[in-house]
């Protein structure tokens, strides 16, 4: 097996072991990258001298015979809304084209610390602002099961990178389903972990109070093993979780779903979802059964009503968060204004795609006098509703199943032009936003087109042990622990 | 919903974003769809419900207000335009 086929797990191991040395990894990776990269364009930096740097160390700790960190050589590629210190982040926008932060996020500064090697920063959707990453500023990614179609979005640099082979992990962000609909898309496992269980400091705010960042992985214990790294509380987000947390979720991955509650909302399965991922997922929802879970359908209404919500709030907080860009201290900035006002206003016109002023403008609407009870206000509350409704599903069932996306990877292009039916392809993952909860896109069959289907499984707040638990044994049987697609 | 070209001009204005005539047109059709999607949210009866307070359960969220030197106070400053000793010199804008 060549080394960018491996597994986190299984670089690691090699590694520690000495069958190769964490340069042969990160020289193994990057001649895959200069090979693939232009066939996909994952990628909007690359980091070879300093992935080269923590090779070097971490060779002269095995050497020294020091304890290799968790993740050591692995190499890792970070969602470019990630502040990496030195490198270049830009969220995929003119905004933020030069923008070279001076501190390293928290998740980032744990990578390192457990010996992970940064690889590169990946294309997105202009700050984190759709479903297709064909609204960055600088390149349209490719899915590398099929380049004539979308990766999804909006960390889909990061699922491409991970399903091409071009890194063994990849870190996204997820505010209505960024990381689960490209992990979907490129067949690869993508979590969005329980909001507050990972440090969002040092991550570009969009929806500050849906935001989470989370892994994408190959198999669903190189997931776990990256969350556990990231994971806990950090003192630079008041939001990130207090109380005590599983912090090994290794030793219970295999313990199998005897005797689980599984529910399964009849909402998420309305006569839009795709045909092929319909049957895909009943498909798994037999082999739960057959393996010794207990499995039934459940209602939860309002699903459709929580698109609207999750739209009218992240774009209520993402026009209060990108008000801070204003070409004055960093970004970009116009040449041509007479007052503060146009130098402002043109500053920002010229800096944001059209996306992102899109959603500016629909939350400055949703907040504006007049508006901000019969939208803001209601969307708030129905937030509740839906939270409430999910904590009680929760009383009965110990995870819930459904789809990611109500369609297969779409052709570039194809949505682009009617931002509304692009919104509506979120549908089956903004509401775990909304409620807080965790939940884990794995792969779970190919269509007959050959390309990825991607299965949802969500759990209750903190739940992320029952998550990895039931997703490792559908995993095993499905026999599909690493898809390749064809480079 | 019914929106005007005026309405999306002064949203634009509200918002800090300089947006042509012809822009605007596009954005009426737009928002239109996209705010008569939203309006399903008001079939729902949501009298009762309270909006979720996004610290009910997290306590005080403030932490000590301690000083820190940051070391590297070029890397600060490198994303600014113009620098004048330790000060971001920002562009004259009142005569």
């Amino acid at each position: 097996m060549s080394i960018h086929e491996m597994t986190a797990f299984e670089i690691r191991k090699g590694i520690v072991k000495k069958q190769f040395s964490a340069r042969d990894v990160v020289t193994a990776f990057f001649d895959r990258i200069y090979e693939k990269e232009p066939l996909v364009d994952g990628f909007l930096t690359l980091c070879r001298e300093e992935a080269l740097a923590k090779a070097r160390q971490i060779g002269e700790k095995i050497k020294a015979g020091e304890p290799a960190g968790k993740l050591a050589g692995v190499p890792v590629a970070v969602k470019d809304n990630i502040c990496t210190d030195g490198i270049r982040t830009t969220c995929a926008s003119r905004m933020l084209h030069d923008f070279i932060p001076p501190y390293d996020a928290t998740v980032v500064k744990r990578l390192k610390e457990a010996d992970a090697v940064i690889i590169g920063k990946t294309n997105m959707d202009e700050f984190a602002m759709g479903s297709s990453t064909e609204n960055s500023a600088f390149k349209k990614t490719k899915n590398p099961w099929n380049r004539e179609r979308v990766p999804g979005g909006s960390s889909g640099g990061s699922a491409a990178v991970v399903s091409a082979g071009m890194a063994a992990l990849a870190l996204g962000s997820d505010t209505g389903g960024s990381i689960r609909q490209p992990a979907a898309f490129c067949g690869v496992v993508g979590l969005k972990p329980t909001y507050g269980l990972v440090s969002r400091f040092g991550l570009i705010a969009f929806g500050s109070s849906l935001d989470q960042i989370g892994p994408l992985a190959k198999n669903i214990k190189d997931s776990a093993l990256a969350l556990e790294t990231i994971q806990g509380r950090d003192k630079y987000d008041s939001t990130s979780v207090r109380h005590s947390i599983t912090k090994d979720y290794m030793s219970t991955i295999e313990c199998g779903v005897k005797g689980m509650k599984i529910g399964v909302p009849v909402e998420f399965f309305d006569s839009g979802l795709d045909e092929e991922i319909a049957l895909s997922i009943k498909a798994c929802i037999r082999k739960f059964k057959e393996i010794g879970a207990f499995v039934e359908d459940i209602s939860l209404p309002v699903i459709e009503e929580g698109l609207s919500a999750y739209y009218i709030i992240s774009s209520a907080e993402a026009s209060s968060n990108l008000g801070r860009f204003d070409g004055l201290r960093y970004g970009y900035r116009t040449k041509n204004y007479n007052s503060l006002d146009q130098l402002v206003e043109r500053s920002r016109s010229g800096g944001f795609g059209e996306e992102v002023k899109r959603r500016i403008m629909l939350g400055t609407f949703a907040l504006s006098s007049g508006y901000y009870d019969a939208y803001y206000g209601r969307a708030q509350k129905l937030r509740t509703a839906i939270k409430e409704q999910f904590i009680k599903a929760f009383e009965s069932y110990d995870i819930l199943l459904s789809p990611v996306s109500p369609v297969l990877p779409f052709k570039i292009g194809e949505k682009a032009a009617d931002p509304l039916e692009m919104y509506l392809s979120d549908i089956y993952t903004v509401n775990i936003n909304l409620a807080g909860l965790p939940a884990l896109s794995m792969p779970c069959g190919i269509s007959r087109t050959g390309l990825p289907i991607g299965l949802q499984i969500i759990g209750p707040h903190f739940g992320e042990e029952k998550l990895f638990k039931a997703a490792y044994a559908l995993e095993q049987e499905l026999k599909l622990t690493v898809m390749h697609p064809m480079l | 919903m019914k929106i005007s070209v005026e309405d999306v001009r002064y949203i634009a204005k509200l918002a800090k974003l300089s947006i042509s005539f012809e822009q605007a047109q596009k954005m009426v059709k737009e928002f239109e769809g996209i705010l008569t999607h939203f309006e399903s949210i008001c079939r729902l009866d949501l009298a009762d419900v309270q909006p979720e307070p996004l610290e009910r359960n997290s306590g005080t969220v403030l932490r000590k207000d301690e000083i820190s030197v940051f070391e590297d106070k070029k890397k600060l400053f490198r994303n600014a335009k113009s620098i004048s000793n330790s000060y971001i010199k920002v562009p004259k804008i009142i005569e």
